[in-house]
């Protein structure tokens, strides 16, 4: 009976879901300039502000539309799990909750694709998923991608956005970094070509291992990049850091990132990148 | 430029790459407070060993507790949870080998552990000797390449990620 009451209720109460979401998905607030918009409007212009001009993060589906071609697109069949090293109680139910409401798997979505024709090997990592942390579900998924490009002979194009390394998982994640980066070696013998995209934000574990290792990086403008944020940094060493400190734009300056590519560029610019390399 | 400053996220992940890289055995001993990116740039080596009363850990127990809990006063609790000790490291195959330490803290006990220690890398150098240089690379990189255990799910959903 109970049971039968609150199968009665539930539509009820998603229905009221339903309009609350209606009315809010609509709209959309920049960070920067606060002014609220249209969602339609900031999609339909790669998902940048045209009010202000600056870029809302990306959910990896809107990502690969945007670089790849459209149909070409092929998941790697790798679905796994983590084992939850340190054995943390709330862990596997966060996960579950975060899959449900981005309708994701994991911060990283690995596959085959085209990019105006060049068939390549793409990751794609997404800071909505525990702020894109690196676990022993995206290392073993960016591994297994090097490896796959390597079997293919196919060039590799890793978007990157992370928090780092993911604290839930211990030192297990720390040791994602070595193996991303052995197999980053392994690449590099191979001789294939390897371009990575730093978009806002790539920290921590990423930045220190294969965000840092490709043979070209690029970054989106004004995305924030760094080891330790900036503020952690400003207190250990007791000064004040300039005010672009960690953009890509101080990157590029200081030679640690090869180009600023404007996101509705992006893919013209690498596949011409690819066909260059051939 | 100090390195935290600047480019230390890069510096890590190079010296990572290079120690992949590398054509003769490597040995990494954790004798001390061994944490993050900066101990594993260092860390990349076919044998990992650790003293007993070391730690390895992904981050001090404060940041962790700062990150996870935004409260850094929680270190104690974190230091408990994070698995840390060479005990932990080595159920978790993340080390290889635990060097004893003798009890209390006596000029003598270093004498000890020192000895210990020659004994592991006189044995580690027999091991690899024979070992020919794509040999040894493949070593390592089977090494780091199976950490992290994980579980195969049945197959997902959603087409796209």
């Amino acid at each position: 009976m109970i049971v039968d009451k609150i199968k009665k209720r539930e539509p009820t109460a998603k229905q009221i879901d339903n309009k609350v979401d209606i009315q809010v998905s609509k709209w959309v607030k920049c960070d920067i300039c606060k002014e609220i918009i249209y969602k339609e409007t900031v999609r339909s212009n790669y998902g940048i502000c045209p009010n202000c001009g600056s870029y809302f993060r990306m959910h990896i589906n809107k990502r690969i539309e945007s670089i790849i071609d459209e149909g070409t697109y092929k998941r790697f069949d790798l679905d796994i799990e983590t084992t939850n090293p340190l054995g943390l109680e709330d862990y596997p139910k966060k996960l579950k909750g975060l899959r449900e409401r981005t309708g994701i798997y994991e911060a990283v979505g690995c596959g085959t694709g085209k990019i105006n024709g060049e068939e390549v090997v793409i990751c794609v990592m997404d800071s909505g998923f525990l702020m894109g942390s690196m676990g022993i579900v995206v290392g073993e998924k960016i591994t297994y991608s090097i490896e796959k490009a390597i079997e293919l002979k196919l060039p590799i194009i890793i978007f990157t956005t992370s928090g780092g390394a993911r604290m839930q998982e211990g030192i297990v994640s720390l040791m994602q970094m070595a193996k991303t980066t052995s197999a980053i070696s392994k690449l590099n013998k191979a001789g294939l070509l390897y371009i990575s995209v730093l978009t806002d934000p790539t920290y921590g574990g990423v930045t220190a291992s294969f965000a840092s290792l490709a043979d070209i990086i690029l970054a989106e403008p004004k995305a924030m990049i760094g080891f330790a944020g900036k503020r952690v940094i400003e207190q250990t060493i007791g000064e004040n850091l300039p005010e672009e400190f960690q953009t890509s734009e101080f990157l590029l300056e200081h030679g640690f990132i090869d180009k600023i590519v404007e996101r509705k560029d992006l893919k013209n610019t690498i596949s011409e990148l690819i066909k260059l390399n051939k | 430029m100090g390195p935290k400053k600047e480019a230390s996220g890069e510096a890590i992940a190079s010296s990572m790459l290079r120690m992949a890289n590398l054509k003769v055995p490597v040995i990494s001993i954790v004798i001390g407070e061994g944490s993050s990116g900066g101990a594993l740039a260092i860390g990349l080596g076919n044998k990992v060993l650790m003293l007993e009363n070391a730690i390895y850990s992904i981050l001090s127990p404060e940041g962790y507790a700062s990150i996870l809990w935004k409260d850094s006063s929680r270190a104690k609790e974190a230091a408990e949870k994070m698995k840390l000790t060479a005990k932990d490291l080595y159920e978790m195959k993340i080390i290889d080998k635990i060097i004893k330490e003798p009890e209390g803290d006596k000029n003598e006990s270093f004498l000890e552990v020192a000895k210990s220690l020659k004994k592991e890398i006189k044995a580690f150098v027999k091991e690899f000797k024979n070992m020919s240089e794509e040999e040894i690379v493949e070593n390592r990189y089977q090494k780091f390449r199976n950490m992290g255990e994980f579980e195969i799910l049945n197959k997902q959903e959603d087409e796209k990620c």
